[in-house]
């Protein structure tokens, strides 16, 4: 087929659409400079080889079942279910996030395309459904995997299900979880449309980022309490013990469509034993009352379901009312009167003062500081790091509840509230800044450095201390002088402090490069590395929650941990200090090895001949 | 008088391909060259190399006698860049752009921050000084780019294309600056497209065509080579031109004509 023929045959329209999609793929999901194919092969790979993973994982307890019966399977289902829908929301959701700027009409489309004699109301359809598209594509290839291969690993040791009822279930997973990843993204997008129709655009430019990166943290944080939750929220639920609270209904409505599809089909499958097995007894009356309990259910999918066929059409007429409304007219070049407010200026003020020592210092404060708020890399990987503090301070919160014990009493859980959010925050931030936040714009940093990154990352650190491990903290105490009181409060979260200090400044020890103004490298083993690392984080923050609350007994010991921690830190700084001696050269432009270097083929082709 | 600048056989390949081969030519203080060239000449990649931002594939560059290979943060330190393409941090403000070079280069806070006003005020930035580079139009990004380029006294000047996107007084404002700092001391490399300018301010220039110099000298023996009362652009189509552009203007006004 000849591509220029086809370009020549196209309607404007669809030219337009074609080429905002490729701008959804080129320059917003994916970096600018990167190779679009290599790119969307790394991200499919990604997304097929996690969905096999979590359907497996999921699922072994009916690959390892010898007999499986029908009842206990359907009420079992429903976690599982409950946890892919939440998923598929989530992770729409977040995608969705991720080109958040793109969602809109930006004043490039209208210098680009206002001067061709296509109409703006063409121009505004064609990015209205080139967000559609992206946002039901992603759904379909996020799902596609697991819509298979669950309802086929559920299934495969009932030896009374039969092929038709297979593909059934597989339609009734596939259509739950699809709806609800167009759901989260509906939501994201009417989100977004909602906010510019009140803010008006100059109100929404200034508040944008704050919105994206809150709502990151809020998307990632249900996508990592889903798991630990799912079985208590639906065992709840079915037990009708306590009503949904509202981020959870959503989740139930899209489930109450894959039960009305296709729940019933594995509660009424008969029971096909092995030979020479007889059902009889325990296992024939925990099935009986199961298959009876799911059927109870049934009218109260049927109302879930309803508001699920309601709620999607709703929130995606939303969204697509108020992006016609604020896409009516293309946008013009956006110049905003940026003026400081009084608080920022005194900030900065005291900012300048705390660094006014050394000039590179107060530049690698200052651009560390300006980069974590306003770049968007930078803010997604701070806001997942919140999000995965939270998550663990939601799940000690649930656990333990806001009460106050006697301190030999306390679970160690709250007690690691700090280090849970402080350690993925310092190690976030240390990722961080191996990421250019505009890599063609390094030149300037290339010319105008004297050679010396040393004070520079003093100032990195010190920006890093005040925004990722002082501030967190000072969030938190309130929430500490409600649990343990004002005076341990104060104690814990001085400890907090102190460890974070160490643990970022062990993990800059080896780290020789410009931060924030040097290519790109990739991590080289994540998969060994990522896994690893939050062994150690969790083994780490538990590990010394128990140090800590048997430290806080007495005045002795708080005092003896104290001096240990500064010792510590210490320690740390004088390596750091010895190891930054000498000076090695800093590489701008490393490049990462092709992929065909990654998986060793030369070495092998060279071997094999 | 000592070269303050000298390149000695640059070389440049990209993979097999080269870019520029064996460029020669020095440049004394108080200088001015014109670097001229069509595109693809290879003018943007020997600007590249004389910024140190790239390494040369053969040849050297010396500054003040010494190879800037054996010292070349310290050469970046004497050098003001302004690039061809604005590349700047859009998400930072001009302020905090100019902050950020001058810290860098430890300039002392109090001259930093009197440059930075000072300078925004003369160039009409000081409404637009506190509001993110994304808005900026090219202009105004040019505008930055200069001052940057100036914050820190710098020895040697480097302006590619430096009048790109420049409204009318500020390109005046520029054209009147360059004399002035080469009369002051200052080595100034400016290379750029429109050869009117070139003419009037630069004494000598060099003349690239296929990565390699075709042309160097004072623009007058330049002439002199040609036909009497020759331009600047004259001489310049004549060494670098192979087509005949009233020949492919007329052939560009039938396509253009063409209807379906």
């Amino acid at each position: 087929m000849n591509p220029f023929r086809r370009d020549a045959d196209a309607t404007p329209s669809r030219l337009v659409l074609r080429l905002f999609l490729r701008r959804l793929i080129d320059n917003d999901v994916i970096s600018p400079h990167a190779d679009r194919h290599e790119s969307l092969a790394v991200l499919c790979a990604l997304v097929v080889s996690l969905a096999v993973f979590v359907t497996f994982f999921i699922t072994t307890e009916y690959l390892a079942a010898f007999i499986q019966l029908p009842g206990p399977t359907a009420l079992s289902a429903l976690s599982d279910r409950f946890l892919f829908i939440s998923a598929s929301i989530a992770v729409s959701a977040l995608a969705t996030l991720m080109v958040w700027d793109a969602l809109a009409l930006e004043p490039r489309d209208a210098a680009i395309l206002g001067t061709l004699p296509i109409p703006a109301r063409t121009i505004t359809r064609a990015k209205l459904a080139a967000a559609f598209i992206f946002g039901t594509v992603f759904a379909l290839a996020l799902n596609a995997v697991p819509s298979v291969l669950y309802p086929l690993f559920l299934t495969l040791n009932l030896r009374g299900m039969h092929g038709r009822g297979i593909l059934q279930l597989i339609a009734g997973h596939a259509t739950s979880v699809v709806m609800a990843g167009l759901f989260g993204f509906s939501v994201i997008l009417a989100a977004r449309g909602v906010l510019r129709l009140i803010a008006g655009e100059r109100g929404f430019r200034r508040v944008s980022s704050t919105v994206q990166s809150s709502l990151v943290v809020a998307a990632v944080t249900a996508l990592l309490l889903a798991p630990a939750v799912r079985k208590t929220l639906v065992y709840d639920w079915v037990a009708d013990a306590t009503p949904a609270r509202w981020p959870v209904r959503p989740v139930l409505w899209y489930l109450g469509v894959n039960e009305t599809v296709a729940g019933h089909i594995v509660a009424e499958t008969a029971v096909v034993l092995p030979p020479r097995f007889s059902f009889v007894g325990f296992p024939k009356h925990q099935d009986d009352a199961s298959r009876a309990a799911y059927r109870a259910l049934r009218p109260r999918f049927s109302e879930l379901a309803e508001r699920a066929w309601l709620s999607l059409p709703l929130v995606a007429c939303l969204a697509v009312a108020t992006f016609l409304w604020n896409n009516r007219r293309l946008p013009e070049h956006a110049t905003g009167g940026a003026t400081e407010s009084r608080l920022r200026a005194g900030l900065r003020r005291m900012a300048e003062r705390l660094t006014e020592s050394n000039r590179e210092t107060q530049a690698g404060f200052f651009f560390t500081w300006q980069t974590l708020t306003r770049s968007q890399p930078h803010r997604t990987i701070i806001a997942i790091a919140v999000a995965a503090g939270l998550t663990h301070l939601l799940l000690a919160l649930a656990t333990s509840g806001i009460h106050r014990l006697e301190l030999p009493d306390m679970p160690r859980g709250l007690f690691a509230i700090n280090i849970m959010l402080l350690a993925p925050l310092i190690a976030g931030f240390r990722y961080a800044v191996t990421v250019p936040p505009e890599l063609r714009s390094n030149w300037t940093i290339r010319m105008a450095w004297l050679g010396d990154e040393r004070d520079y990352l003093v100032g990195v650190k010190r920006a890093a201390i005040v925004a990722l491990a002082a501030t967190p903290l000072l969030t938190l105490l309130p929430l500490h002088v409600a649990l343990f009181g004002f005076a341990i409060a104060a104690v814990h979260s001085i400890y907090g402090f102190m460890a974070a200090t160490a643990l970022l400044d062990g993990l800059f020890l080896g780290y020789r490069q410009f931060p924030f103004g040097c290519s790109y490298v990739p991590i080289e083993n994540p998969k060994l590395l990522w896994p690893a690392s939050l062994v150690s984080v969790l083994l780490a923050a538990y590990g010394f929650a128990g140090v800590e609350r048997f430290a806080l007994q007495t005045a002795t010991r708080t005092a003896g941990l104290g001096a240990a921690l500064a010792a510590t830190v210490l320690l740390v700084k004088i390596a750091d200090r010895a190891t930054r001696r000498e000076r090695l050269p800093v590489n701008f432009d490393e490049r990462p090895a092709p992929a065909t270097q990654r998986l060793g083929l030369f070495e092998r082709i060279a071997n094999h001949d | 008088m000592q070269a303050r600048l000298e390149a000695r056989q640059l070389s440049k390949y990209y993979s097999a391909t080269p870019a520029i081969r064996d460029v020669s030519f020095t440049l004394e203080p108080g200088a001015i060259l014109g670097l001229l060239g069509p595109n693809g000449s290879g003018k943007s990649t020997t600007v590249s190399l004389l910024t140190g931002l790239r390494e040369p594939s053969a040849g050297q560059i010396w500054f003040d006698g010494r190879n800037i290979a054996e010292g070349l943060v310290e050469y970046q330190a004497r050098v003001g860049y302004v690039p061809e393409e604005a590349h700047l941090y859009t998400f930072l403000s001009a302020r905090e752009h100019l902050e950020l070079i001058g810290r860098l280069r430890r300039l002392p806070a109090r001259l930093l921050t009197h440059k930075i006003s000072t300078l925004l005020d003369l160039l009409g930035l000081t409404s637009a000084a506190d509001q993110q580079i994304s808005g900026y139009s090219k202009g105004m990004k040019q505008k930055v780019l200069l001052i940057a380029a100036l914050l820190h006294d710098p020895d040697l000047l480097i302006l590619d294309e430096p009048e790109s996107g420049l409204d009318l007084t500020a390109g005046l404002v520029l054209r009147h600056l360059i004399p002035i700092l080469a009369a002051r001391g200052k080595t100034i490399l400016y290379s750029s497209h429109v050869l009117d300018h070139v003419e009037r301010l630069c004494a000598d220039v060099v003349v690239l065509h296929h990565g390699r110099i075709v042309a160097e000298g004072p623009v007058s023996q330049l002439r002199a080579m040609t036909q009497e009362n020759a331009s600047l652009e004259d001489v310049i189509a004549q060494l670098v031109t192979t087509v005949d552009p009233a020949r492919t203007a007329g052939e560009i006004a039938e396509v253009s004509g063409l209807n379906a």
